[in-house]
């Protein structure tokens, strides 16, 4: 026992000062730093991320309910340390100047929002200033709509229910006021002690009472654990950052996926590099292993003496990889601290955990296969060199370590999509890879005939090593496909994400322009130097059967502007467009879209996916809708897919313009006005009293803000995988120089030139760098179609350029890393050559 | 001290199965020195893997001093060679990263002796190379390396010595002084001495010597007629 651990203990520091156990140590070090990096990053990044999102909901969590809750719940969460406060939301009519509008009546209690800010201005569609003030008593504040609507003024009064207001501010931005483009009814905010007087909140009024919570997330979690018993699914709606699917909230949750992705990838290299490492170790142990058996030592003290020096190299490089993890992750943050905050003040534990898991696990494992092999050397190789491990199994080799990844991807993710995603398209590339590789080998027999020259050699070499050739191959190709998934996978997220908010997206939106008004307000807005957008044909209409089959859901959310439409707060009333042609961003699932075909009535009508999905409306249903005293009746012929995260009216029913031929329109546009050119409102809508604009500015510059701090982000996380990806490469390279040390050393002997053995070696790290390459790009095709279509909901694509870049970029890499390493060995005189053989 | 019984030696090849040792038997007394001498592939390094205990007889049976190798386990055959075998090979076979000194210290810290470094250290002077303990294998010359093994193989004063070639990698010089060394530890711990050979003149400094040819063994100096020349040797042989 102790001679073993002495003897271990002696061979590790001797091959630590000797610089032998660098490679596996480097491995070591650089799977628990990558992850370490990776992840501590990742989880620091999205945290700050979640916080910011948490603005638009103006909370960490959310309750909504249609009543008040039990007193209890707010006094338990305040007893844990959390911040609560409340608001009340109320559909009411507001009137002033002798008009009356519908208005979105908000009671906001002391402390709303806990999350985020709210924005106000002195006047309407002027630039809001942020403000820690709620509106006093007596006091209201309203959007500018209202003012539009009611052609009221700052210091009016309004009345709501029975109750005098007046209006002291223009409300510009609300944290949680959603993202639908039409807002629904002007806003109004009063204090929440005001709210009783209006006696608004009676039985039959539509009012809903939403809970604010912030605070620690695990805090968050055990209140909710302690809620959720209590909570009525009917009545109550529990909400968290998450659970948002507002284009924040799914870019957010893409870049987590993506982070998470990158984190995965990171443990796959370091496992790779590992295995390189742990195969190299075991070889170059095999003659200590045959002295000491034949030296008398049993098995079982050969296992314990390599199991003490694995355990030895494990603990030394979780040590120096977690202070390298620390390090880089350190330089990261400050290196984008003006563009994103992130807190290095709280300390989390995981990431640590998992990085130190991941080098135990990738050292236990991957080590496995080798160092079983290890104990199986024959004492006989003494006399015979050639003779090698008496166990040789590809089949437990590629099992075990292949079973490894698996379960590392899957615990580490907690996905076991993902895990499969990844996992399947590995097996795939490998398989391909070994029949490349004897491929190869028939091929090299061919071409490497003939004089020996470096072409000859590099094909003789190639040849010669198969199978250790296999094993680089396929480190090489699954290094170069991740990269290349990462990479990719970054550059079509980040430009998807820019897609939907390229420059010019428009950030105003008027409705309720009539006929008579379009052409007047297209010159005049022209004159102004704006643009404005398609103009859309809207008709008000009741939705009210389906199949002659009334409906008692509340169907559209257009109507609403809270943050939590999942579950009530949706109006009946439905905005129905016409057209013959079908919108941007919209895709037809099912049937077919309007062809002319359809001659009489019932005419079509194309139906957004999730909302036929929620009625149960199909392909063929009869769907009645109530135009004022008019009933129509139309069939559902096609399906749409809506993308929602596009800035542009988007409709749940598209009919056929036939049908809509007698009914007198209004229209919606849209048009792009630069923040800094906000004063021009009031000219472009002078002439306008009673079209509604709807100014969402402010949430397209926040959305653009986040998006770019993800965009940046995720670039980050790419560059972090990128050298970690390169580092393995290097050690690869490192490693098989080692094994090409012999040879070297021989032909050098032999009188070979330089120059012939730098071009062997080059070509041949060429050649496998071409073949790693191009089945790297193949690899990544698959990986990508599926993780794209699986995992990150977006369209998969073909990425016919990286076929040719692959393969170039893993020549020139491969091959300048192995004359890079080739260099460093024939700077040695053969003499050292031959020394540092034995 | 050896006794061996029709020992035969059968592997497989592609080409079905290929008989590289005949039946053998002779023994060797305890003390004595034998050299086994052949060509290049005649299969007398496949006889010492067999007498040594590093490979398993196809057929026939080996006794050293007195236990049945033929009978054992690796792990058994382990044991018995950590007690009473010891080892010198053509190419050294140190272990490459441990120092001269803590590579002869090597069998003894297997066989759990407490004073390894002590003896390590005592041996390592013996064999004139006290100064050179701290140096790796590759700091020191060939002939260094093989006294360095030499040191290793005596440590535990085993009852048998296996040498495989001890000079073969060796020049003149380097081959008189451990040839010297060799037999003089070996006279010193009374140690039987199994060596095979190319060299005709090591060969005939043993008591006895053996000769192997496509695998099978003739005696060329019997057990009484010790101390014949290498010329006797191959009168005795072309006879």
């Amino acid at each position: 026992m102790n001679n073993a651990f002495n003897l271990a203990w002696r061979l590790f520091k001797h091959e630590a000062k000797r610089g032998e156990l660098t490679i596996i140590l480097f491995a070591i070090v650089l799977s628990v730093a990558s992850v370490l990096s990776l992840s501590l990053f990742s989880e620091r990044l999205q945290s700050a991320l979640t916080d910011q999102t948490a603005e638009f909901i103006a909370a960490d969590r959310l309750l909504d309910a249609d009543k008040p809750v039990d007193p209890q719940w707010i006094s338990k969460a305040t007893e844990m340390g959390l911040n609560t406060t409340k608001q009340v939301y109320a559909r009411s009519m507001a009137f002033g100047n002798q008009q009356m509008t519908l208005t979105n009546l908000r009671a906001a209690d002391q402390g709303y929002p806990l999350k985020g800010e709210l924005k106000t201005s002195l006047q309407p569609f002027g630039l809001g200033q942020v403000t820690e003030e709620l509106p006093a008593a007596g006091e209201a504040w309203a959007e500018s709509r209202l003012f539009q609507a009611l052609g009221v003024k700052l210091g009016d009064s309004i009345e709501v229910g029975d109750s005098e207001f007046t209006l002291t501010r223009v409300l510009t931005e609300v944290p949680d006021s959603g993202f639908s483009v039409f807002g629904g009814n002007p806003k109004v905010l009063i204090g929440y002690g005001d709210l009783e007087a209006t006696n608004i909140t009676g039985p039959g009024s539509r009012v809903s009472y939403t809970y604010f919570f912030t605070g620690e997330s695990s805090v968050l979690d055990d209140y909710y654990a302690w809620l959720e018993p209590q909570l009525d699914r009917e009545l109550h709606f529990w909400m968290s950052v998450e659970d948002d699917d507002s284009p924040i909230g799914r870019s957010v949750g893409r870049a987590e996926q993506y982070f998470l992705l990158a984190s995965l990838l990171a443990i796959v290299l370091a496992a790779v590099s590992i295995a390189v490492a742990a195969q190299r170790y075991s070889q170059r142990h095999y003659d200590p292993v045959a002295i000491m058996k034949t030296l008398g030592a049993s098995k079982s003290m050969v296992q314990r003496v390599y199991l003490y020096q694995i355990s030895f190299i494990t603990l030394l490089g979780i040590v120096l990889g977690a202070i390298a993890g620390l390090i880089i992750q350190q330089i990261v943050v400050s290196a984008i601290a003006d563009k994103v905050a992130v807190s290095l003040d709280v300390w989390h534990w995981r990431p640590l955990f998992i990085a130190v898991f991941t080098g135990v696990i990738c050292a236990v494992l991957f080590s496995l296969y080798p160092l079983l092999k290890l104990f199986s050397v024959p004492p006989l190789r003494v006399l015979r060199r050639d003779l090698g491990a008496g166990m040789s199994s590809r089949i437990v080799q590629f099992g075990a370590t292949g079973s490894a990844i698996l379960l590392l991807m899957w615990a580490y993710s907690q996905n076991i999509k993902i895990s499969l995603i990844l996992f399947v398209s590995g097996i795939v590339l490998v398989c391909a890879l070994l029949a490349i590789t004897y491929g190869l080998i028939a091929l090299g027999r061919k071409l490497g005939q003939g004089k020996m020259g470096a072409w000859q050699l590099a094909w003789a070499r190639i040849k010669r090593r198969a199978m250790g050739n296999s094993v680089q191959l396929i480190s090489f190709s699954v290094t170069i496909m991740l990269l290349l998934v990462v990479l990719v996978m970054r550059n079509d997220m980040v430009s998807q994400w820019r897609d939907q908010l390229p420059q010019g997206t428009p950030n105003y939106f008027l409705s309720n322009i009539t006929e008579s008004q379009r052409p007047g307000l297209q010159d005049h807005f022209a004159q102004n130097g704006v643009e404005t957008d398609v103009f859309y044909p809207v008709v008000r209409a009741r939705f009210v059967a389906i199949n002659d089959e009334k409906i008692r859901t509340e169907v559209t959310k257009e109507d609403d502007d809270k943050p939590s439409q999942g579950r009530n707060g949706l109006g009946r009333e439905a905005n129905l467009t016409w057209s013959n042609t079908l919108q941007n961003g919209n895709r037809i699932v099912a049937g077919k879209w309007f062809d002319g075909s359809t001659t009489k009535e019932p005419f079509g009508v194309s139906v957004e996916e999730r909302i036929a999905d929620r009625l149960n409306i199909k392909l063929d249903d009869i769907l009645t809708f109530n135009i004022g005293s008019e009933v129509i009746n139309v069939k559902v012929t096609s399906l749409r897919e809506v993308n929602w995260q596009t800035m542009q009216p988007n409709f749940f029913f598209v009919l056929q313009p036939e049908v809509m031929g007698s009914f007198l329109p209004t229209y919606i546009t849209s048009f792009n006005l630069p923040s800094d050119q906000k004063a021009k409102i009031s000219t472009l809508m002078r002439p306008y009293a009673s079209i509604t604009l709807f100014d969402v500015d402010a949430r397209i510059n926040q959305l653009r803000a986040i998006v770019d701090q993800v965009s940046l982000a995720v670039e980050f996380i790419l560059i972090l995988v990128l050298v970690a990806g390169s580092l393995v490469l290097i050690a690869q390279v490192q490693a098989s120089m080692d094994e090409r040390q012999q040879e070297l050393a021989i032909l050098r002997t032999l009188g070979a030139k330089g120059s012939l053995i730098r071009a062997s070696v080059v070509y041949e790290f060429v050649i496998i760098g071409v073949v790693a390459g191009a089945m790297a790009a193949l690899a990544n095709e698959l990986t990508l179609y599926l993780l794209q279509t699986q995992i990150f909901q977006m369209e998969g694509s073909l990425h016919y350029a990286y076929w040719i870049i692959a393969p170039v970029v893993g020549a020139l890499v491969v091959g300048i890393l192995g004359a890079a390493g080739c260099w460093r060995l024939l700077t040695l005189n053969t003499s050292q050559l031959l020394r540092k053989m034995v | 001290m050896i006794e061996t019984k029709h020992i035969s030696k059968t592997v497989n090849t592609s080409e079905g199965q290929l008989q590289i040792l005949q039946p053998i038997s002779f023994n060797v007394k305890a003390g004595e020195s034998v050299a086994i001498v052949g060509a290049s592939g005649s299969g007398k390094s496949t006889l010492l893997s067999l007498l040594a205990g590093l490979d398993q007889v196809s057929e026939g049976e080996i006794y050293l001093d007195g236990a049945g190798l033929h009978s054992m386990d690796e792990e058994q055959r382990a044991r018995l060679r950590g007690e009473k075998v010891g080892f010198i090979f053509q190419s050294f076979m140190l272990v490459q990263s441990l120092t001269a000194l803590e590579n002869i210290m090597l069998p003894a810290e297997i066989a759990g002796l407490d004073n390894a470094k002590q003896l390590g250290q005592q041996i390592l002077e013996q064999v004139g190379l006290g100064h050179r303990g701290t140096h790796y294998p590759n700091q020191l010359s060939g002939g260094e390396q093989q006294r360095v093994a030499i040191a290793r193989a005596f440590i535990t004063k085993p009852k048998i010595l296996f040498a495989d070639e001890p000079t073969g990698n060796l020049d003149a010089a380097n081959s008189d002084k451990v040839e010297k060394l060799l037999f003089e530890l070996n006279r010193e711990s009374d140690t039987t001495l199994v060596l095979v050979t190319h060299d005709p003149e090591l060969a005939s400094k043993c008591q006895r010597q053996l000769h192997m040819h496509a695998g099978e063994l003739t005696e060329i100096t019997s057990e009484e007629s010790t101390g014949a020349s290498a010329n006797d040797a191959q009168q005795q042989q072309a006879s």
